[in-house]
């Protein structure tokens, strides 16, 4: 299936969950309502003719001007066609709906997301930090992010 | 302390002779409790390995901090990890050392600028004897910061330290 | 003048002071600065939870009632073994006797499943996928399309 296939069948089946797309873009990406997330994730990973049965990759991303998103990189094993997915969402609303009961690998990339970001994702089943410590505060890859000076004793900056 | 353990006052042949006993054993059988972290255990292991050989110099690798006497903290020290260092340093029976080796374990290395969860330098939280330099360091070097650490133990005295 | 008991009696107290030298030169000599967090249980640095006794599979248990069994089974042949030349057909049957109750002993722990060690069966993830969906054989050699 090609994107523009793939983008008119979302939009046949889901209809305003489906906000804009780019297909001309070297990789086409299709952006969709965040709080439709696992809808629209299950849909594509069980509906015959797409049958996104492999998350590739789930990341986080801060662009820079008050918008946080969450991008998905979906690939089919059976018809070997790829898919790119966005979802937005601001930092005082920064809320996007889990995936990971529908590719259980998104479980970690989400826990990351969240990690780095702040990206809070609704139904996640274990939603904490995974890299930096339990305690610390802060998500550090937003832009706006301030190194701190201490933390528990330890100098942080050099 | 041990009864013997800095007790005495000033030295004599017996003291110094049994100094120079003790530190004889101590450095020929540095025990290390292995620390690799990143990159620089790679070539922790490459020295171990048979071409460079740290185990003839009576360093055998121990899995616990117990039986250890010296500690190779190599590679990148993360804020997560350093309090689990300085416990294990705790840990550790005296006499112990710590060799600190490769750039980011000495003062924080290539992550010095931007990296917001790095220790820079493990001399931050436990006491470093010797630093090895290098990103990483060769087998030649680790050797040599080994040798040098086993030179100073050999000036270690059992002589009671006056201000 | 000394039995060959006393020499094994001598062989053992030089064998004990030997080792009880080696522990009070190394008293004497190592350092030992206590502190609590030096004293404290290794796990690994991290704060360490729980306690040390934790619950382990009652297969190791039986193994070692096992082995004791026949381990003390052993040490009853052992001295038959020396005299074995002088007792002849009757000394035979009767440890031949005795074997056999414990080769019964050891055929009913046997059948008993006591002996077999590969118990655990794993338990693997569920995951919810629909069943018919199936990979078309044709597609498997085709090249890789890239959707655009």
């Amino acid at each position: 299936m090609t994107a523009e296939e793939i983008l008119n069948s979302l939009k046949a089946k889901f209809g305003d969950a489906v906000v804009e797309s780019k297909l001309d873009a070297p990789q086409p990406w299709i952006v969709i309502n965040p709080a439709r997330m696992k809808d629209i994730a299950l849909f594509l990973r069980d509906d015959p003719a797409t049958q996104f049965d492999y998350m590739m990759c789930l990341s986080g991303v801060d662009y820079n001007n008050g918008k946080l998103g969450i991008v998905y990189h979906l690939f089919s094993m059976v018809h070997r066609h790829k898919i790119v997915l966005k979802a937005f969402c601001t930092k005082e609303q920064p809320h996007i709906q889990s995936v990971s009961s529908v590719w259980a690998t998104a479980n970690w990339h989400e826990r990351e997301a969240f990690d780095m970001y702040g990206i809070v994702l609704d139904e996640h089943p274990d939603l904490r930090r995974i890299l930096l410590p339990y305690d610390w505060e802060g998500h550090p890859l937003r832009k706006d992010y301030k190194v701190p000076e201490f933390y528990n004793g330890m100098k942080v900056p050099y | 302390m041990g009864l013997l353990d800095q007790r005495f006052e000033n030295g004599n042949v017996f003291v110094t002779s049994l100094e120079n006993l003790l530190n004889w054993a101590r450095l020929s059988s540095l025990y290390q409790m292995q620390f690799g972290l990143a990159c620089c255990a790679i070539e922790m292991m490459a020295a171990s390995a048979s071409d460079f050989d740290i185990m003839r110099f009576g360093i055998i690798p121990r899995a616990t901090p117990r039986q250890a006497d010296v500690m190779f903290v190599a590679g990148t020290v993360t804020l997560k990890m350093a309090s689990r260092i300085k416990r294990l340093y705790d840990q550790m029976a005296e006499p112990r050392y710590i060799i600190s080796m490769g750039s980011c374990a000495n003062c924080g290395g290539p992550y010095w600028e931007h990296g917001y969860h790095v220790l820079k330098g493990v001399d931050r939280v436990i006491p470093v004897d010797v630093f090895v330099p290098g990103c990483p360091p060769r087998p030649e070097a680790l050797l040599e910061g080994i040798i040098k650490l086993q030179e100073k133990v050999r000036k270690e005295s059992l002589v009671k330290k006056s201000a | 003048m000394l039995t060959e008991f006393g020499k094994v009696l001598i062989f053992l107290i030089i064998g004990a002071l030997f080792v009880a030298a080696g522990l009070l030169v190394a008293w004497l000599l190592r350092p030992r600065r206590p502190y609590p967090g030096k004293v404290a249980p290794y796990e690994c640095g991290e704060e360490p939870v729980g306690d040390a006794w934790i619950r382990f599979n009652v297969r190791f248990y039986v193994v070692a009632l096992i082995f004791l069994i026949f381990d003390v089974e052993v040490v009853f042949l052992f001295p038959w073994a020396l005299v074995y030349r002088d007792l002849g057909l009757f000394g035979f049957l009767e440890m031949a006797v005795f074997l056999g109750i414990l080769l019964v002993g050891f055929a009913y722990v046997w059948v008993k499943g006591d002996l077999d060690w590969d118990k655990p069966r794993p338990i693997l993830p569920q995951i919810n996928r629909r069943q018919d969906l199936q990979v078309e054989p044709e597609k498997k050699n085709a090249e890789v399309p890239v959707a655009n």
